[in-house]
């Protein structure tokens, strides 16, 4: 499903003229397999978000391998990116990411009207997601009259409507109370097991890494201890 | 994205700052309706100027002038030039010619005509015919009013000091003979120029009126004799000219250009309305430059809307383009909103632009009058502004090619917005 190799990214931080070089990538490999759940631990600042940014394509890597569904994706122009996300991934992100000025429906029928998708097969796709994250309730409601766990649970709804094989979720519960982070981990791995989708997690925290298949650590741009099945 | 999803989400947008938008939307209205206004001044002296030439009878005559009457040979050749109807000799009458009408008397301008000619032509008399033999004359419209006795001389005088006293003018037009004219003889004297006095007094008889002339203000009293007239008096100083007559008024370029060709002098008025059009044409292009600055002013309004829109939608952005919208997307969709706020104040602009001419050409008349103290312009066809479909089309254009241009540069700069510094932004 996705297969990185040699993945190496470097910044330039400072000022102009006194820029300096941080490696945060050095020479990433990793294989994930379809219907699994990824979870990349590490400290703030270890490399991790930034890995799954450029496997997302909102970055492009200094050099290295991705392949997505045996198609490279690391050349790809911003362009090409774009729609290969559309088709391939949904994304999860910590601060939920919803349009304020969209309901809780226009906010999931988006990535359906990027594609577009015609109004009558939208409103008959969203109905039944909704139904499936138990937000039907809240379909005209606007993001700010949510709880960050709805929110949340919209925004997975989002992220899973044009039928994507991989969810890219970067600290999905870094927002939410304990309890809550349980009602959303539990979602995931019931989509996981329903859906078959593949969800590679970002993640610092361990609780959240416990419901993955599969653990990496990423440790000052170094992707370590991997290939660790903890289930 | 569909066109019509698309479109949602810009007017989506575009009420969410309702305030903003509206303004920017004045601001292009006020722009384009400066432009269409000011333009419209042009247009509208245009066409007092040319309905001015063209109410005249003589838009489709050439006049050739010589010395000397037309050759029979030149005569043939012009009339076998294509579209040419008529070849109308003519001569004016040195001198002014008196007619004598009982106890009246009065003076007029002269002129011969080859009533042949003038038979083929459409009629021009308001009465009767025109003359067959060297005795019979037609008269000016004006003529009988021309007429007057010692009375009425006494009355004009009286009534024109008074005019003066108020401060206006006494045209003459209620003095002057009232009876039937037509069939009623004439007695005539024709000034001798080698003498410097009246001939020998000779009776004519009055066969047509012709008609009343187009322009309101011209007083016609001549008297046409036909060209038999020469027989009868060989003496007469008489200014041969001749008129051709066109089919229609595209026709008299080409038959002008041709003429002028062969060397023969000849002048129309449709030269005149040419030259006409390209002044006005230059003199449209300078008002409408005019008006684009008005539109370009407005166009730094609409730059600004679109830059905020994009700086506050950075984050939208950002999400938008992270779910998979394409770079190219996210252009159209702040371009079209540009577009829109163009257009809506553009339409606005017609509407304004309309009101305002119809108001001030219903207005300004009387406005210009009272200003000047001058008589009561309503009655004279003055247009002083003129909105045809050619300016809307192009102050129309103009107005939306600069609003899209204005929003093209915050456009690309929502295209380069980077995803990840988008979505770090806070609400």
């Amino acid at each position: 499903m996705i297969t990185v190799k040699s993945l190496h990214h470097t910044f330039s931080i400072g000022k102009k003229g006194h820029e300096r070089k941080v490696e945060v990538l050095k020479g990433i490999n990793f294989h994930i397999q379809t219907g699994e759940i990824v979870a990349i631990v590490g400290k703030s600042g270890s490399g991790k978000s930034t890995l799954l940014q450029t496997i997302a394509g909102f970055m492009k890597p200094d050099s290295g391998s991705i392949l997505v569904n045996n198609t490279e994706i690391a050349g790809f122009t911003e362009k090409q990116s774009a729609a290969f996300r559309l088709d391939h991934f949904g994304f999860i992100f910590q601060n939920f990411q919803l349009l304020p000025s969209q309901t809780v429906f226009e906010n999931i029928e988006l990535p359906l009207k990027l594609k577009g998708v015609s109004r009558a097969i939208r409103e008959k796709k969203v109905a039944e997601l909704l139904k499936k994250v138990g937000l039907t309730s809240v379909a005209d409601h606007y993001p700010n009259e949510l709880s960050g766990g709805q929110q949340q649970r919209v925004s997975i709804a989002r992220a899973m409507i044009t039928n994507p094989p991989i969810i890219l979720a970067d600290e999905p519960t870094g927002s939410l109370d304990s309890q809550t982070e349980q009602e959303i981990l539990s979602l995931i791995r019931l989509l996981n097991k329903n859906e078959n989708l593949t969800f590679v997690i970002i993640t610092h925290d361990e609780e959240v890494a416990s419901i993955a298949d599969r653990q990496f650590r990423m440790t000052d741009g170094v992707l370590v201890g991997g290939m660790l099945h903890v289930i | 994205m569909l066109f019509k999803d698309q479109l949602q989400f810009v007017l989506q947008h575009m009420k969410k700052n309702k305030l903003r938008v509206t303004m920017t939307v004045l601001a292009a209205m006020i722009g384009c309706a400066f432009l269409i206004v000011l333009a419209s001044i042009g247009f509208g002296i245009q066409q007092t100027m040319e309905n001015e030439i063209l109410n005249d009878e003589a838009i489709t005559q050439i006049e050739l002038w010589g010395d000397e009457i037309l050759s029979e040979k030149d005569q043939e050749y012009i009339e076998g030039i294509d579209h040419v109807n008529v070849v109308l000799n003519k001569a004016d009458i040195s001198g002014m010619v008196k007619s004598t009408l009982e106890d009246r008397e009065g003076e007029s301008n002269a002129s011969i005509v080859d009533m042949e000619a003038q038979q083929q032509l459409p009629s021009t008399l308001s009465e009767g015919r025109l003359p067959k033999e060297p005795n019979e004359i037609v008269v000016g419209y004006h003529y009988a009013q021309n007429l007057l006795n010692e009375e009425d001389i006494a009355a004009i005088e009286q009534k024109s000091q008074k005019a003066e006293q108020e401060g206006t003018y006494y045209d003459s037009s209620e003095e002057g003979y009232k009876g039937e004219l037509l069939n009623k003889e004439v007695t005539l004297q024709f000034y001798d120029e080698n003498t410097q006095e009246y001939m020998e007094p000779a009776t004519f008889t009055i066969v047509g009126v012709l008609s009343r002339p187009s322009y309101e203000w011209f007083v016609d009293s001549k008297i046409m004799f036909s060209d038999s007239l020469l027989g009868e008096f060989p003496e007469l100083i008489t200014y041969p000219a001749t008129t051709i007559y066109v089919d229609s008024i595209e026709n008299v370029m080409p038959v002008l250009e041709l003429l002028k060709e062969q060397n023969y002098q000849v002048y129309s008025q449709v030269e005149q309305l040419e030259e006409l059009d390209m002044f006005f044409l230059i003199f449209k292009i300078g008002l409408i430059f005019i008006g684009t600055i008005a539109i370009l002013i407005a166009s730094i309004g609409i730059f600004n809307t679109m830059t905020m829109a994009v700086t506050e939608r950075t984050r939208e952005i950002g999400v938008l383009k992270a779910i998979g919208a394409s770079p190219s997307l996210i252009q159209r969709l702040f371009l079209m909103e540009s577009t829109f706020i163009g257009l809506l104040g553009t339409m606005l602009a017609v509407i304004v632009s309309y009101a305002v001419s119809f108001a001030a050409n219903a207005i300004l008349p009387y406005v210009v009058s009272f200003a000047l103290s001058d008589e009561d312009l309503s009655s004279y066809e003055i247009t002083f502004s003129l909105i045809p479909w050619s300016l809307v089309v192009i102050a129309g254009g103009i107005s939306l090619a600069v609003a899209i241009l204005s929003g093209l540069r915050p456009a690309r700069n929502a295209t380069k917005i980077e995803v990840i510094q988008a979505l770090r932004q806070e609400l």
